[in-house]
């Protein structure tokens, strides 16, 4: 497959006619998406979907104000239509020239190995119901398994008026599996959902069978799982799990544009100690095909590392072009959109609580009474004040240093800078985990990642 | 442009083989939005986009396969595509494309002179709209929105069972959210209005209605906990019929996850409840000729006289329940195989106009505001306990505003206790087209917090 590109002349005249009207810069962002789903329920496979979907966004800034034109039809002419639909939202004088285009280089290819589109649909077939029959092996309790497959390649074309070009392929594969399980009543459900910005050796590490047995064998666990106690507890979080609350709780709230409305626990915060001195975090859209990884980001600024809190010190936020320039900073690489037809905002690429120096047993042997989560489900968090509430999805208390039986209905409920002060143990070990990260109405694919962590003490809301 | 886009789908269905069944459907649509803010424009986005979405049918089996891009190479690579969904896909009895029937055309869905409508005239309706609630002063802060947004669509269908129509359709609206303070405490409400043509927009009106709504909550408390008699209004009326068009989905009866299962014919609402789904409701915003099968669209009537009649079907559904389509197949676009929702759903009006239902009520809790519907009110329980905000009616009048108060019943409850709907109809743009209207309410639970 060639390259999906826009003639450098096309693009030139597409960018005179945006900023015929006064803009100070302006920015083609074209994609063409091809995606394949499979869904497979109650024993059917259902919804087999394929399609490409293509299309440019137009945008042009001028202060504070931007205008913003898409089309799905990528004639230079439907371009230049494009182009000064957006120019007539600034009425004035010709604006910023364009400058001569040059191609620049990503600092981190995110190949896939086993290209997702070399496999039929009879192998993506077999792959659900490996999926499936895993899950169903499990247990006579299973009653109900959903399996999804998903994968996508993304052509990204970048031009700008400041004379950057990029290309780039981004290539995702992601499984998941849904599992309810029901003894009588008590009716529960079990998940696991793996992805990368990969092909299918995805499924050398996450085997389908895998996927399903997991999914399966929570939903089981669950069944014999008691009500959480309430009250202040130690916590440990398993590899993996912590990810999503570092990224609601701490994360979200060293993104640029938040921090610029002043709307974020974090404002003016940089250079203060907020953090335990064991606790590093980072923003990493570089680390080799993990889910939330790129090569650029959807303004064309190149993929970076971004630390977020050193040593538990408050070091740089996340910004696109708009909110650098706005809070003085430099561009961090975090510009992303959900497609063209969005205007592209400050946001996470992979969040990650680095690892530390403690062996990951003597951790879990260090609590006395707590809650170890392998799993945390939904949350809700007010970037204002940090404050979050997360749910258990799968976890046990702890007795003693031992595992003592599985918990269910247990709340996580704290804020982002506390939580953050009361970590006192990180393991050596590291997981990550995969999700789809909503914001202003768009979503894009998130990487979490978190060694064993120990919370000292948190509440933890429960029914029991 | 429905011309040009009909012919690429019957180049679509002419490539069909024997024993196969191919649809191809068409979208079409350029959309404009603005929005203002201290007297300029904060964002302006304008878009066109067009594609075609095929449905295969071959041995029971359904495939589906999407391309934005209409070159007849791309067409005809998602038709391949499309056909081998459909093998890779479990077979299905009730899988099965829609025979033709002859579709009756709206005239007026898509008003004259829409294309010609400068966007510079757009934005001007924008920031005539925020200026207007800025000018009043006082207690308005301003606004949180201020949005023009519009949308001219043709969608055109074609397939193998002799199914061929085309629509356009334009629509216009305008929103704006007033927020107003005093003592530190701030209200925010919404005023819209909504059109074919932008010029027939009413944005004074619409900014009117939004500082009226929001000011007239300033100075709220909470209230005392008590049981009485409920004004929904419009706006809360409109919500509540979305959480009602889940459990009216034949899917969601099927799949046993309706209350209304197994009650057809059995008495779910007072006398008073007459509800109905209609498609060619020019008023409705969601009217269209035919829906995202090509089945001509109709009125149905799923509640009569507060007798359960039906559910809404999809030809799916229809076919599973033995029964027909009621022409509410969606789309979510062209990207999205058919699914299954509601167009124009509202309350047959009653008999009283305004003031005279207010009459009616004497005493009571005039509804404005409802918060958390989706987590509040449970399609498949049909409990409801949402947030609201509003006004007490004393002798028949609004009197003082009320805040942080919950309303608790259940939507069986709701229709059941329906004791009068207002005679005024009007279609609000959220959740498909929910037809608005005051309705007077009996058994409700009022609970301050």
């Amino acid at each position: 497959m060639t390259a999906f590109t826009l003639d450098d002349g096309d693009v030139r005249a597409v960018l005179e006619a945006a900023l015929a009207t006064g803009g100070e810069f302006a920015e083609i962002y074209a994609e063409d998406r091809r995606a394949r789903n499979m869904r497979l329920d109650d024993g059917r496979v259902e919804d087999v979907v394929s399609g490409v979907d293509r299309g440019a966004g137009i945008r042009v800034v001028a202060g504070r104000r931007t205008t913003y034109a898409y089309t799905n039809v990528l004639t230079r002419d439907a371009l230049i239509d494009a182009a000064r639909t957006a120019a007539a939202g600034l009425p004035g004088a010709a604006g910023a020239e364009v400058q001569d285009l040059t191609e620049r280089q990503p600092p981190v290819r995110h190949l896939p190995r086993l290209d997702p589109a070399a496999a039929d649909r009879a192998a993506l077939v077999d792959i659900v119901r490996r999926a499936e029959d895993a899950a169903r092996s499990v247990d006579a309790a299973v009653r109900q398994v959903t399996v999804m497959y998903a994968d996508v390649r993304q052509s990204v074309f970048l031009a700008n008026s400041e004379g950057h070009r990029s290309h780039e392929e981004r290539v995702r594969t992601r499984l998941v599996a849904n599992a309810v399980a029901a003894r009588g009543d008590n009716i529960q459900t079990g998940y696991e959902g793996p992805g990368a910005s990969q092909g299918h050796e995805l499924f050398d590490a996450h085997p389908p069978e895998q996927v399903g047995r997991l999914a399966a064998e929570r939903a089981v666990l669950m069944l014999d799982a008691r009500p959480a106690p309430s009250g202040e507890f130690t916590v440990v979080l398993a590899p993996g799990s912590g990810g999503v609350l570092f990224h609601e709780a701490c994360g979200h709230g060293m993104e640029a544009d938040i921090v610029a409305k002043n709307a974020s626990v974090y404002a003016g915060r940089r250079g203060d100690t907020i953090g335990t001195s064991i606790l590093t975090g980072v923003d990493d859209a570089t680390v080799a095909g993990h889910w939330g990884s790129f090569g650029f980001d959807d303004e064309g600024t190149p993929a970076q590392r971004t630390v977020l809190f050193e040593n538990g010190v408050c070091t740089d936020y996340m910004s696109d072009r708009l909110r650098a320039a706005e809070l003085g900073i430099p561009r961090s690489g975090n510009a992303r959109r959900q497609s063209y037809a969005h205007l592209p905002i400050p946001r996470m690429t992979n969040s990650f609580i680095l690892p530390g120096t403690d062996d990951p047993a003597e951790i879990l042997k260090g609590v006395k009474r707590g809650v170890y989560c392998e799993s945390l489900g939904g949350g809700q968090v007010d970037p204002a004040s940090g404050d979050f509430v997360f749910g258990v999805a799968v976890g046990h208390w702890v007795e003693d240093g031992e595992l003592a039986y599985p918990v269910r209905g247990a709340n996580l409920v704290g804020d982002g800078p506390n939580v953050l002060a009361a970590i006192d143990a990180l393991g050596t070990d590291f997981d990550v985990r995969q999700g789809i990260c909503g914001k202003d109405g768009q979503s894009v694919p998130a990487g979490l990642g978190n060694p064993t962590v120990r919370i000292a003490r948190i509440t933890v809301g429960g029914t029991g | 442009m429905s011309h040009e886009l009909q012919e690429l789908l019957d180049a679509v269905v002419a490539q069909a083989t024997a024993g196969e069944g191919v649809e191809a459907y068409g979208l079409d649509q350029t959309e404009t939005t603005v929005r203002a803010f201290d007297g300029e424009v904060e964002s302006l986005s304008s878009a066109r986009t067009r594609g075609v979405g095929i449905r295969v049918l071959r041995d029971h089996r359904m495939g589906y396969a999407y391309t934005a891009d209409l070159t007849e190479a791309a067409l005809a690579a998602a038709l391949q595509a499309a056909r081998e969904n459909a093998d890779a896909a479990s077979p299905d009895d009730a899988n099965g494309l829609p025979d033709a029937a002859s579709v009756q055309d709206l005239p007026g869905l898509a008003a004259d002179g829409f294309a010609e409508f400068a966007v510079e005239d757009k934005v001007r309706l924008a920031i005539t709209m925020e200026q207007a609630v800025r000018a009043v002063g006082g207690d308005v802060r301003g606004v949180d929105s201020a949005v023009y947004s519009d949308g001219d669509t043709t969608a055109a269908i074609a397939s193998t069972n002799g199914v061929r129509a085309a629509f356009q359709r334009t629509d216009a609206f305008v929103y704006t959210e007033v927020l107003a303070e005093r003592d530190g405490a701030t209200t925010a409400a919404y005023g819209l209005d909504v059109a074919r043509h932008p010029a027939d927009l009413d944005v004074k009106a619409a900014a009117a209605e939004g500082v009226q709504r929001a000011t007239r909550l300033l100075g709220a408390t909470k209230p005392e906990s008590q049981k009485l008699l409920v004004v929904l209004d419009p706006f809360a009326t409109a919500s509540l019929l979305g959480v009602l068009a889940g459990a009216l989905s034949a899917e969601a009866a099927q799949k046993g996850r309706s209350l209304f299962a197994d009650k057809v014919g059995e008495q779910v609402g007072s006398a008073q409840v007459t509800l109905v789904d209609d498609g060619r409701l020019m008023a409705g915003l969601a009217a269209s000729p035919w829906d995202g099968e090509g089945v001509p669209t109709g009125r149905t009537e799923l509640i009569n006289a507060g007798v359960l009649q039906g559910f809404l079907h999809n030809t799916y559904t229809g076919r599973r329940g033995g029964t027909a389509s009621t022409g509410n197949a969606s789309r979510a676009g062209f990207m999205s195989p058919p699914g299954l929702a509601p167009t124009n759903l509202f309350l047959q009006p009653g008999a009283l106009d305004e003031a005279a239902l207010l009459a009616r009520a004497g005493n009571a809790f005039y509804c404005q505001q409802i918060m958390g519907v989706h987590s509040g009110a449970n399609p498949i329980s049909g409990d409801i306990s949402v947030g609201v905000a509003g006004l007490m009616i004393r002798d028949g009048q609004l009197a003082e505003p009320v805040r942080e108060a919950t309303i608790g019943g259940s939507l069986t409850g709701m229709l059941q206790g329906v004791l009068e709907v207002g005679s005024e109809l009007r279609f609000l743009p959220f959740g498909g087209g929910m037809g608005g209207a005051l309705v007077l309410v009996d058994g409700f639970q009022l609970s301050g917090t």
